[in-house]
């Protein structure tokens, strides 16, 4: 495990108080009181160390405030072992938590990537609805073919529908066939009738 | 006229059932996300909210909450219209408040059905 503040530390004589700081936070992280216990997830986001730890409070903790203090120092960490560690909360049945990851994730273009094209045939249709809302922000040179791919393959309207949508933001008039195309997959379909055409006016009008 | 407020992140989906609830005859109003229809519905009456479950800032069941908690609006019916289709989802949302519950794509016919019920018509 690194330390974040390793080369900080190695510099300073004073390294003992940061060390100390950084178990007592630990310790205040399981406290009683929520307002230590954001207090403790705030400033943990200082040290990439403490991430199993930040995870495991996520999982158990009831406050949406300190929730809120821990997704922000998460976001801090940053890094794969974060994103890892996050991906399992798009399954969370809590639709707060649920939609703080994915604005967490969001913010990690450089990290989510690789990820992104698992999430997108996962077997449960709202994560693959959540990776198309990951891609939402995210500016990668694939996202375009991958969300192509969901409209050509996928077979739940509303993942297809939302993958659509997106492509309304992000596609470009050589993929109006494949965009028009979904139609005879869902015929008489109103909903991805009105979402096609909706797509086809945008991308034709750019 | 009966107006009603469709909360959903998703700018296609309000635009479609703004679509749907014009074409029966209700004045339709819009927001993005759960925490910006709190600021509507203290701002103006409404006769009906569409609520949608997964948005950023503020998520359906905390909305339908909020507005529970809200004397002046707690009485406003909500219909949740989500993608997530299971009994637990459904539960979770009649906790939080709703009247109905709807899954994506909504059929005119059910929205129609439910929303007369609840505004008692269009006029």
């Amino acid at each position: 495990m690194v330390l974040k503040k390793a080369s900080a530390i190695a510099s300073n004589p004073n390294t003992a108080p940061a060390v100390r700081g950084l178990q007592e936070w630990l310790t205040l992280l399981d406290s009683q009181d929520t307002d230590e216990r954001r207090l403790a997830a705030r400033a943990l986001g200082e040290y990439s160390v403490a991430t199993p730890a930040l995870l495991n409070a996520l999982a158990r903790e009831k406050s949406i405030r300190v929730k809120g203090a821990i997704l922000v120092s998460l976001q801090c960490i940053g890094g794969h072992r974060v994103l890892e560690g996050l991906l399992p909360f798009l399954r969370s049945e809590n639709a707060a938590l649920r939609n703080g990851v994915i604005e967490i994730l969001q913010g990690m273009p450089e990290e989510i990537g690789e990820y992104i094209k698992d999430l997108l045939h996962d077997h449960d249709s709202d994560v693959r609805i959540f990776a198309i809302d990951i891609l939402q922000t995210l500016a990668h040179p694939d996202s375009p073919n991958w969300l192509i791919d969901v409209i050509l393959h996928d077979k739940h309207i509303n993942v297809v529908a939302t993958a659509i949508d997106r492509l309304t933001e992000i596609g470009t008039p050589e993929m109006l066939p494949a965009i028009s195309a979904v139609k005879a997959r869902f015929p008489g379909e109103p909903y991805i009738e009105f979402v096609v055409n909706l797509a086809v006016k945008r991308l034709t009008e750019e | 006229m009966k107006k009603i407020l469709i909360v959903d992140d998703a700018t296609t989906v309000r635009m479609y059932h703004r679509q749907l609830m014009e074409s029966i005859g209700y004045q339709v109003e819009e927001a993005g996300n759960g925490l910006e229809a709190l600021e509507r519905i203290n701002q103006e009456s409404f006769d009906l909210l569409l609520v949608d479950i997964n948005m950023p800032k503020m998520d359906g069941y905390t909305f339908i909450e909020e507005v529970r908690k809200t004397p002046d609006v707690r009485a406003t019916p909500a219909i949740m219209i989500s993608t997530e289709e299971t009994e637990q989802d459904q539960d979770k949302a009649y906790a939080a408040g709703a009247n109905f519950y709807l899954v994506k794509p909504v059929r005119i016919e059910a929205l129609q059905t439910y929303a007369e019920l609840l505004t008692g018509g269009v006029q």
